[in-house]
């Protein structure tokens, strides 16, 4: 709850900045503000008082991903400090809309209430609407931000429908009582609530860009503003995964014979189609966001778990997922810079230019792709097996058969790093910048090597 | 009476999206909604729902589908330029359409008529008592939908201002 106040207040704080003159010391604030709400967040992680139990609940499941999310917002805000320092974009409109984006995603990984739940994808949405036009004289941009927004809305709606339908079918909004009539009357409840469920589950697989809801995606990506993206593909990813996951795992796990193989479609389609059409692309921020939809798919493997392992999994997939992107996103940020566009060749000769931002990318594309030393490998190995042993085999054939044909354009970016000619132009980072990416690169390698801590610290939370 | 004034209401707001979908000049399918807005509202009399009737109005018919008609003026929408589409989308339009009207006319002819007005209070939709939700048991979300609407404010005045670079 606290975490929840003082984002909120973080994004007014950067709202009266404007006025009262402090810009230049924004920056500062927030990621002060942000270390301070994590530290808060942990501090609540241990305290038993709940506020509004009927409609948020900060259990340690909120307190891990909020956590989780924080963290990476921090992150974002290292990488992204020299794009607003260029003076391009209003750095406060941008930073105010950031932080109101991360109070929709503490909203979402905490509601109990399905109108939280919608509020919640509402705050996270309307931002990134915005700031994915925040390119006003780019063609691209006004068509990712048109594109984004009305496919939004279209999803948004339906998944109101789909609450509506469940409300009508149980009487309330609380997602315990529904899984309490869910769980009583599992035989026979109202065929309204498997219409709702389905309306639910087509609204949130937009959110998480599975297949066949996934055609805003690389449009979206490609056209937004490159740090937009990679909040995108990290922040609002992981706060969506967060949201589906409580509400399927926790609410309608009772029907999920009713649900599972629809899902379970979703997840083949979502893999193949993402692995494959990544294959074909030629821009890396492109080929990015395909990735980002062949990995919701094996997250979205999670949801079909039944056991207490799920949780765990989730966590370990989209903590992998998540900072893996977002160090890819920060290499190709900074190579952006330097030679003015995204594609694979703007890569070639990395290696021996900036070698520390070659070794960022191989680390990130290795986890990725889920190859031994990154802690990507743990996270495809603990979730594949305790799908396995749920007896989805075909599921993890498919799931298997993608990872090796990531591993294809996942090393193009690496083979193209290490051969071609270095280019004399370069770029200078700064000391901070180069401890952030560092930081982030030797914590997917540590999480790689000693799993277990990390799997012990969630056992010991949950 | 009421199931006759139902009737009407349905036939009116049907007939009337229906025309919005096929009118060929836009400023006549934005009446045609405005007329679509006015009989959903008046469902909402039906349903004793007096605050959202009101809002409805207010807020749809009044304000937003007012501006929308300015738009259409201005920017002079109201010519038929209607580019001719390949037939493809429509029919997957129609098709994925045609299958979720199936379903849905399925699960509320499935719906057991006791067990669809169980839960109904029929005091609930008044002013007063929504009042009252609002700011007891539904304060939360109600507080938490000012971070909502001010994010969207502020992106209204950022598309809207010049870039610091255009000065």
């Amino acid at each position: 709850m606290k975490t929840l106040i003082l984002t909120a207040l973080l994004g007014i704080v950067s709202m009266l900045s404007e006025i009262f003159g402090f810009r230049k010391y924004l920056w500062t604030i927030l990621v002060l503000g942000l270390t301070g709400v994590f530290c808060v967040n942990l501090s609540e992680l241990t305290s038993a008082y709940q506020y509004f139990p009927n409609m948020v609940v900060f259990d340690h499941y909120a307190g891990v991903f909020s956590g989780l999310i924080i963290l990476m917002a921090l992150v974002w805000f290292f990488i992204s400090k020299d794009q607003y320092d260029s003076n391009e974009f209003n750095q406060a409109d941008h930073y105010s809309l950031i932080m109101f984006a991360l109070t929709g995603t503490i909203v979402l990984v905490s509601f109990t209430h399905l109108a939280m739940l919608f509020l919640g994808i509402e705050i996270l949405s309307i931002p990134m609407f915005i700031l994915a036009g925040s390119r006003k004289h780019e063609l691209s941009s006004n068509e990712a931000s048109l594109k984004y927004f009305i496919m939004g809305a279209f999803a948004s709606g339906i998944l109101l429908f789909g609450i509506a339908l469940l409300y009508g079918a149980t009487g309330t909004f609380n997602i315990h009582e529904i899984a309490l009539i869910a769980s009583n009357n599992s035989g026979s409840v109202s065929i309204l609530f498997y219409t709702g469920i389905f309306m639910v589950m087509i609204g949130l697989a937009f959110k998480v860009s599975a297949v066949p809801f996934h055609f805003w995606t690389p449009d979206v990506y490609e056209g937004s503003p490159l740090v937009i993206t990679a909040f995108m593909a990290t922040i609002v990813k992981t706060a969506a995964f967060a949201a589906f996951y409580r509400l399927f795992n926790t609410t309608f796990a009772p029907l999920i014979h009713q649900w599972g193989s629809t899902l379970s479609v979703i997840i083949i389609f979502t893999i193949l189609t993402g692995n494959i059409l990544a294959v074909y692309q030629t821009s890396v921020k492109r080929m990015l966001a395909y990735s980002g939809i062949a990995q919701a798919g094996y997250m979205l493997m999670t949801i079909l778990l039944t056991t207490y392992e799920s949780q765990n999994a989730l966590i370990l997939y989209t903590s992998s997922y998540a900072l893996s992107t977002l160090c890819a996103f920060a290499v190709l940020h900074y190579v952006v810079k330097i030679k003015g566009s995204d594609t694979f060749e703007s890569f070639s000769g990395l290696g021996k230019s900036h070698p520390l931002l070659a070794v960022i990318m191989v680390i990130s594309m290795l986890s990725l792709a889920g190859i031994p030393p990154a802690v990507g490998f743990f996270a495809k190995f603990y979730l594949f097996s305790a799908v396995l042993q749920q007896g989805y085999l075909a599921l993890v054939i498919v799931a298997v058969l993608g990872s090796l044909i990531s591993v294809y354009y996942y090393f193009r970016v690496i083979i193209s790093m290490y051969s071609g000619e270095s280019e004399t132009e370069s770029i200078q980072l700064t000391v901070i910048n180069k401890a952030v990416l560092v930081l982030i690169g030797c914590l997917i390698i540590l999480l790689g090597v000693t799993p277990g801590l990390f799997i012990d610290a969630i056992k010991s939370l949950t | 009476m009421d199931q006759l004034v139902f009737l009407i209401l349905s036939i009116i707001s049907i007939g009337a999206a229906l025309a919005v979908i096929f009118s060929k000049n836009p400023v006549y399918s934005v009446l045609f909604l405005i007329l679509t807005f006015f009989s959903i509202a008046g469902h909402y009399v039906l349903l004793n729902a007096q605050f959202l009737f009101i809002v409805h109005i207010i807020v749809y018919a009044g304000a937003i589908m007012v501006l929308f008609l300015f738009v259409i003026m201005l920017l002079n929408l109201n010519k038929t330029n209607e580019t001719s589409k390949s037939m493809l989308p429509k029919i997957a339009g129609a098709i994925s359409g045609g299958l979720l009207l199936i379903v849905l006319l399925g699960a509320v002819k499935g719906l057991n008529q006791a067990e669809a007005s169980q839960a109904v209070n029929a005091d609930m939709g008044s002013v007063k008592n929504l009042g009252k939700i609002l700011f007891s048991e539904y304060l939360l979300p109600f507080e938490v939908s000012s971070a909502l609407f001010l994010s969207a404010m502020i992106g209204a005045v950022m598309l809207g201002k010049k870039n610091l670079k255009d000065h």
